[in-house]
């Protein structure tokens, strides 16, 4: 990837919708993707046909929304760079669906729709992720993005570490801008990620499971 | 008398024998060529969702019997049944398949 795509990634990143993983796995691949914050906590279970498409299940139960949306998401990988040393990918997430309040209330339609990219070396990793949702009460647009490094270089089957920071900002909300230090252990099929939202003050917890 | 005996029963034992037992150059006759093994170079392999991609794909090819993903190096070995054969053109398209981008082959390395 050109140094220039680097620099708006890392530009991006300033800035500050969250995505643990690569959301499109290889052609015949299942993956199971959960992600936990004080906001919100989310399920995603999908199956890619190709090794550029997944679709699924998504399931976001909304703490501070008070709801809970259900619906099906693509997933689309629009482009990919494989470089010897590097990789970079450009997403596009569509989601539809319905969206019930906690409790007694009427269910309405939801859906979204998100951009994401990301690049990696084996040392360094870049993302940024942005999504629009309209979700009943909640009409918002967010953004996050990532960067990480890792402090040591595993081969395959072993023990991959990173230490990562993720920016939010989601400008309709009490804290507009959040900042989580993170870390992220990934070995084989299995991906988790432990951290903890400064502003907050609610630890997050997400995993990726890939079969 | 006894010397008879004796061959009859050695004549026994070594019919009853399981062909594997009975000699080693025989074994040794018997066991197949080992299969071709290919290294391939491929770009975009960062992580070990890109290896289990790799080896998911490739290793569901008939004519593969293992792989092996060197993240370090961006390498693929591919160890072939034996008697079997895979073009470079359908191992790029197994790679693609995986998601990453095949640079070259080398069909010699491992000799």
């Amino acid at each position: 990837m050109p140094p220039r795509y680097l620099a708006a990634g890392l530009a991006l990143a300033a800035l500050a919708a969250p995505a643990s993983a690569r959301p499109v796995s290889y052609e015949g691949g299942w993956t199971l993707m959960q992600d936990n914050n004080g906001m919100y906590s989310s399920l995603h279970a999908h199956y890619s046909p190709t090794a550029t498409d997944s679709i699924g299940l998504y399931v976001e139960q909304n703490q501070d929304m008070d709801q809970t949306f259900t619906g099906l998401q693509y997933n689309r990988l629009v482009r990919r760079w494989n470089a010897p040393d590097s990789q970079g990918n450009l997403y596009l997430k569509l989601g539809a669906g319905a969206v019930a309040p906690f409790g007694d209330g009427e269910t309405e339609p939801g859906s979204f729709a998100g951009v994401a990219a990301d690049w990696e070396t084996r040392r360094v990793f870049v993302s940024y992720d942005v999504r629009a949702r309209d979700f009943g009460a909640d009409e918002s647009l967010s953004h996050a993005a990532r960067l990480g490094v890792a402090p040591y270089v595993a081969e395959f089957g072993e023990l991959h570490t990173w230490a990562m920071v993720q920016v939010e900002n989601h400008p309709e909300a009490e804290e507009p801008v959040t900042v989580t230090p993170l870390l992220r252990f990934f070995k084989g099929p299995l991906l988790v990620e432990a951290g903890y939202t400064l502003e907050e003050e609610e630890f997050l917890l997400n995993w990726t499971w890939r079969f | 008398m006894k010397l008879l005996k004796t061959l009859a029963l050695a004549a026994a034992v070594s019919m009853t024998m399981p062909a594997a037992l009975a000699s080693p150059e025989t074994s040794a006759m018997a066991e197949p060529a080992p299969g071709e093994i290919l290294m391939a170079e491929v770009n975009g392999l960062v992580c070990d969702f890109c290896a289990q991609s790799i080896r998911k794909i490739v290793g569901r090819d008939e004519a593969v019997q293992k792989v092996h993903v060197d993240l370090s190096r961006g390498q693929v070995r591919v160890d072939l049944k034996p008697g079997r054969s895979l073009d470079d053109a359908a191992l790029g398209k197994l790679i693609r398949k995986a998601g990453y981008s095949l640079v070259s082959v080398d069909r010699n390395a491992a000799k």
